[in-house]
Formats: structure tokens, C-alpha cells, sequence
């Protein structure tokens, strides 16, 4: 209890809470326009937030990953074209009640599911925090070995069309973590006499590229898409009676997206369609479903932000990205000299708490700013693509420029724009690629640790029951295909 | 469509093109990537406590071939679980989409020379263009307003340097 004292302590300082609110508000506005991301969003702040103290810059980020994910679901509602992925089931049933004349409503239900949704899994991670930091206790190098590994194999189950290409691009982005000089030996690898690239390749320049530069491109192909629009003068919240109603799906869908946040490399999208399955399969009024009912409006909603706080469970306490942003977040944390994963919360306790703490606050702020603002933010889902995505190119570039003040990296972005554009169009996603990047020092470097230690006889690391756990895991995760199959079959 | 429910009946079929090409491209790159790693620098035994240099990035290299192996293979698989990996790359790449690469690469080549402002000032002008906004009542605001509002935040208020580049020269 005195983490948690300490931690918001530390949150609760004027500019931190003013970094919160911008990260709910730009959130919201990034969610609300198409085409942009929350990945994408974070990956631009990283840059301008390497300055700031890092519980403010990783509070902002965080609060921004909420926003994001409820902000999606504005443009979901209003013109049926999710803003965010975890917004699309979202779409099925609050386009149809938007369209019936009940934008507000539809609005009002989402904002408040998903604030619900999001505080029950913030709940249940400050209850579940002591427990993972007890488990740090029993972490070594072949432990984190173990675990970097089963972080991988996790990555084929991530979204995408492909597992195996998804594996591919995860130890591509490991490869990529390779460059540089080798901090064991000195000596350098893939470096092609280039000097810059003796540091390695700087994740931040990578990020902008793979998910802002690569979508810009791929926005350059559909400038001219033409939208129908549904006014939404305000946000109207659900009467008390209404919620007393939804009860049952709001909580049954909390339950299942925090769960399947908390889970490795499954994120919000998944959460989102299985709240939204399980509220039409419990629900008594199936037929309103795809007509605009409002239990197909809080299942998805309450199931999406919830997994949003879900997925920082693994981020933050094992260091394993549950999804895109949380990946960019595991960056950002690096860059501040943190070494995210079970000592995060055994040394840092209070910092953790701070982060779940603005994530709090980001979850009523947006419940807030949605009740101001749902008309603008209505009406952002219709500035010109011809002038955002220029302003877009714009920001990437500063970002990658100024966060090292190198030129190299603004040719790193635009190789990984380029390189991220042809590896969607092939099936490959930039998501794996960017945790293999990731976690690709921490791997190297766990394996090398792990092998001294046990005078590299690799059976000798299964001696550790942990160790046992995570290699048994992995193995199941990538042999999923085939087992699921037969499971589902009997 | 019959290829859909039963097994390819010839080679051709087992092959997908597209992705045939991308592992051939990918092999001959870890090829080539293997050829570096056998010129990384020795070190002794006991100084890389046995785990030399070039150990870790040929392990991955040796993964990462074996999964390519199966990709010209893998829409086999897709099919059967309803996946069409040729979906997004049915229609080739646009050519508005490719003029934009050429434009924001040569954009990025002479940065250097046109320094940041002028950067700035070429993109918001250039792709808004090309992509065909014609109503000069949006655009004249948009290129003098948007670079200056990106000057006064970044450069005046947060303090990011950015070169001067061709200005110097025009304002001297």
C-alpha cells in the first residue's frame, strides 16, 4: 500500500497530470482519425518525451494507448470506419444505433463501458502487482532467456495473416538488435564500415518509419475515400437504470478483455471480437445484433479498454509487449534507463503504480473530454488526407531527427517506411518486428549470461523449473496450430 | 477453386509466384549475411568466454532460413484456414503511391542541403500537390501556416536545432 502511496505521489505533480490530459486528448483525436494509430501516435512521442522525467513521458504514453483505444470508436459509431482496430466490433452494432438517430447514446455507452472496462483490469493489477513481483525474486539470466524466448513464439499469435511470417519478422527485428558493436567482445557486426551504425540502429527512427511513414504510404493509395457522417451534438451518458441492465455484460466482458490482456502478444482487437461474441451469446435479445443494441456496443467497449490495461501487465512486469503500443511503451521505458520485467516492479514499485495511476486518470479523462467534445472530434475524422499526411511525413521527420540530432536516422526512417510497406503488402506485420527488436539485446544477452554461468551446456538450463516452464510454453504456443485443431475437432 | 479444397495436383500449384520470389530474395540475403558474419573479427576463447561474435547472429540466420524455406509453400495453409495471403497484393503497387516514395526519398536525399525549414516547407507543398489538392484557398494557408506552426513549436519552444541548410546562404 505504501507503493501505491508513493506512487501517485509521484504522478500527482501539476505537469504530470497536464502531460496526462494531453496524452487522453491526443489519443482520443489520434483514435478519431482513420489511419492513424496509437502505435503510431506513441512512436512520435518517444522522441519529445526523452527530455521529460519518465514517470511524466511514460504516464503520457500510457494515458495516450487508453484514449487511443475508446477514440477509435468515435469514428466507429459516426461513419462506420473504425478509427482503431479494437474499434471494429465496436462498429456492428454503434453505426446502426448512430444511424437510428442515436449517435449520443451510442457515444455515451461506449465512453462509460470502456471506462468501466478499463478500471476493472488497473483493479485487478494492483492486486496482481505483489504476486509477479514475488516471482522476480526467482529471475536470473536463463530465466530471462527462457522468457525473451517464449516472448517470441508468443509473436506468431499476434494479429496478421501469417504466424510464420510474423515469427519471421520478430527475428528479423532480433537480427536488426544485432547491428552494432557486440558488447561481450567489442567486435563489430554488420556495420559495413558505416560509423553510425556502430551504436546499433536506434529504435525510435524504426518505430516512426514502420508505423507512421509505412502508413502514409499505404493512405497515398485511398486519398480520394469518401465518408458519410452522422452529427453527434454531445455524448449522453447512459441512465442509471440502462447500466443497472448491462451490468452482466460490461463485468462478464471486463473480465475477458483484462484476461486476454494480461496474456503475451495478444492484444485489444482480440478482446474486443470476444466480448462482443460473448455479450450476443448471453444476451436475451439476440436479434437486436447488428441493428444497433446496446449490449453489442459495451461487450466490445468494455472488452478493449480493459485489455488495454491488461496488456501493461505483461509489458510493464515481464518485460513481453502485449501489443503494438505496449511495444512502443517497452521502447520508451528502455530509452529511460529502465530495465522493464520483473525487477521493474521488485526496485520500482512506486513507478509501476504511477503509470497504472495516470492509466486511471486517462480512463476518467477521456470519459471527460468525450463529454465536451464529442462534436469535434466528430467532425477530425474529416480534415483532408491530403494535408494531414504531409503534416504526418513532417513529424516523423523532426522525430526521427531530433532525437539524436543525426541525419542517419531520418534515411533509417524512411528505409523502414519503405521496408514496412512492402512487408504488409507480403503479409508480414511491423509489430513483431518491432519486439523482436526489442527484446533482441535482451535475448543475446540473457543467452550469452546463462551459457557462461552453466559452462555452456545448454541441458543444464532446464535444471531451473522456471526456466522448464517458459521453454514448455513455448513449445506449446508454437505447436498450437496443430493441437487447437485437434481440440476443436473433438 | 479446386486447388482451394484438394491437395495441388502440380508442382506449379505448390509454389505460390509471389512468394517464391520473396524467399529467394530472403535466402539470398541471409546468404549474404552469412557471408559477413565469417569475416566478423576472432577474438580469443577465453576473452568471448567461448561464445564468439558471430554465434548468436548465425543462430537466428539459421531459423530465419528454415521458416523461409516454407513460405513459398505456406498459402497452402492459409486456404485451408480461409486466409488468401495474395489479398493485399492482388492490385500493383499505385502509382500515386510509388510517386510519393520517389518524392518524400528525394525530399529526404537533399534535406541536408535544403535544411530543415526548407525541408518542411518542400513537403507541405509537394505531396498536397501531387496528390492533387487544387483549391489554393486551403493550400496557401496550409504551406505557410503548418511550417510555421512546426518552427515555432519544435525549433522556438522546445528547442530542437534545426539546419539552416540553402537559408543561410539565401538570407545571407
Amino acid at each position: 500500500m505504501e507503493d501505491v502511496v508513493k506512487g501517485l505521489s509521484l504522478l500527482l505533480e501539476f505537469e504530470n497530470i497536464i502531460l496526462i490530459l494531453a496524452g487522453v486528448l491526443i489519443g482520443v483525436l489520434v483514435g478519431a482519425l482513420p489511419g492513424l494509430s496509437s502505435p503510431m501516435a506513441i512512436a512520435l512521442l518517444i522522441p519529445f518525451t526523452i527530455s521529460l522525467d519518465p514517470v511524466a513521458a511514460i504516464s503520457m504514453m500510457a494515458a495516450l494507448y487508453c484514449a487511443g483505444t475508446f477514440g477509435g470508436s468515435i469514428t466507429a459509431i459516426l461513419i462506420n470506419a473504425p478509427g482503431a482496430p479494437p474499434a471494429v466490433a465496436t462498429a456492428l452494432d454503434g453505426y446502426p444505433m448512430a444511424k437510428n438517430g442515436e449517435p449520443g447514446r451510442a457515444l455515451g455507452l461506449a465512453a462509460v463501458s470502456s471506462v468501466i472496462g478499463g478500471v476493472f483490469s488497473l483493479i485487478v493489477f494492483i492486486f496482481a502487482a505483489p504476486l509477479l513481483a514475488s516471482l522476480a525474486l526467482e529471475f536470473g539470466p536463463a530465466e530471462y532467456f527462457a522468457l525473451a524466448v517464449f516472448a517470441l513464439s508468443m509473436l506468431a499469435s499476434m494479429s496478421g495473416k501469417s504466424s510464420l511470417r510474423n515469427l519471421i519478422s520478430g527475428l528479423v527485428g532480433v537480427l536488426i538488435g544485432t547491428i552494432g558493436i557486440h558488447l561481450t567482445t567489442g567486435v563489430e557486426r554488420f556495420t559495413f564500415g558505416v560509423p553510425d551504425l556502430e551504436e546499433g540502429i536506434h529504435f525510435v527512427p524504426v518505430l516512426i518509419g514502420l508505423f507512421a511513414v509505412s502508413e502514409l504510404f499505404k493512405q497515398s493509395e485511398k486519398l480520394n475515400t469518401v465518408v458519410d457522417r452522422i452529427h453527434a451534438k454531445a455524448l449522453r451518458l447512459p441512465s442509471f437504470s440502462e447500466l443497472k441492465k448491462l451490468k452482466y455484460t460490461i463485468l462478464r466482458s471486463s473480465g475477458i478483455g483484462t484476461f486476454i490482456g494480461i496474456l503475451p502478444a495478444e492484444g485489444s482487437t482480440v478482446a474486443a471480437i470476444i466480448g462482443y461474441n460473448e455479450a450476443k451469446r448471453w444476451s436475451k435479445n439476440k436479434e437486436l445484433f447488428g441493428k444497433g443494441s446496446p449490449e453489442g456496443i459495451v461487450g466490445p467497449e468494455a472488452a478493449n479498454n480493459a485489455a488495454a490495461g491488461g496488456a501493461m501487465v505483461p509489458t510493464l512486469a515481464l518485460g513481453i509487449p502485449g501489443s503494438g503500443s505496449t511495444a512502443l511503451i517497452l521502447a520508451a521505458l528502455i530509452m529511460h534507463g529502465f530495465r522493464p520485467g520483473p525487477y521493474l516492479i521488485s526496485e520500482t514499485p512506486e513507478f509501476v503504480y504511477a503509470i497504472f495511476g495516470a492509466m486511471l486518470i486517462a480512463n476518467l479523462g477521456f470519459l471527460f473530454i468525450g463529454l465536451i467534445g464529442a462534436k469535434f472530434f466528430s467532425l477530425v475524422a474529416f480534415i483532408p488526407k491530403k494535408l494531414l499526411w504531409p503534416a504526418v511525413f513532417i513529424f516523423s521527420l523532426i522525430g526521427s531527427y531530433s532525437f539524436a540530432s543525426s541525419m542517419f536516422d531520418v534515411y533509417v526512417m524512411l528505409a523502414a517506411g519503405l521496408l514496412g510497406y512492402f512487408m504488409d503488402r507480403n503479409g508480414f506485420s511491423a509489430a513483431p518486428l518491432v519486439m523482436g527488436l526489442i527484446l533482441g539485446k535482451l535475448v543475446e544477452e540473457s543467452f550469452s549470461q546463462s551459457m557462461i554461468i552453466h559452462d555452456n551446456n545448454f541441458f543444464a538450463l532446464l535444471e531451473s523449473p522456471v526456466v522448464l516452464l517458459f521453454f514448455t510454453l513455448t513449445f506449446l504456443s508454437l505447436s498450437s496450430p496443430f493441437w487447437a485443431k485437434l481440440f476443436i475437432k473433438k | 477453386m479446386k486447388n482451394n479444397k484438394h491437395a495441388p495436383s502440380n508442382l506449379g500449384a505448390l509454389f505460390n509466384k509471389n512468394d517464391t520470389i520473396i524467399a529467394s530474395l530472403m535466402i539470398g540475403i541471409i546468404a549474404f549475411l552469412w557471408f559477413i558474419t565469417t569475416g566478423f573479427e576472432k577474438v580469443p576463447d577465453l576473452f568471448s568466454n567461448n561464445i564468439p561474435p558471430e554465434m548468436f547472429p548465425q543462430i537466428l540466420l539459421i531459423i530465419i532460413l528454415g521458416m523461409v524455406l516454407v513460405i513459398p509453400f505456406e498459402h497452402i495453409f492459409l486456404k485451408k484456414s480461409g486466409k488468401d495471403i495474395d489479398d493485399s497484393r492482388k492490385n500493383p503497387v499505385a502509382k500515386s503511391t510509388i510517386g510519393t516514395m520517389v518524392i518524400l526519398s528525394l525530399i529526404v536525399t537533399f534535406s541536408q542541403v535544403l535544411g530543415a525549414t526548407l525541408t518542411i516547407i518542400a513537403i507541405s507543398i509537394a505531396l498536397p500537390i501531387y496528390w492533387g489538392e487544387k483549391r489554393l484557398k486551403v493550400l496557401i494557408p496550409y504551406v505557410i501556416g503548418f511550417p510555421l506552426f512546426v518552427i515555432l513549436l519544435f525549433n522556438i519552444t522546445l528547442g530542437v536545432h534545426f539546419e539552416p541548410g540553402l537559408l543561410e546562404f539565401i538570407i545571407d
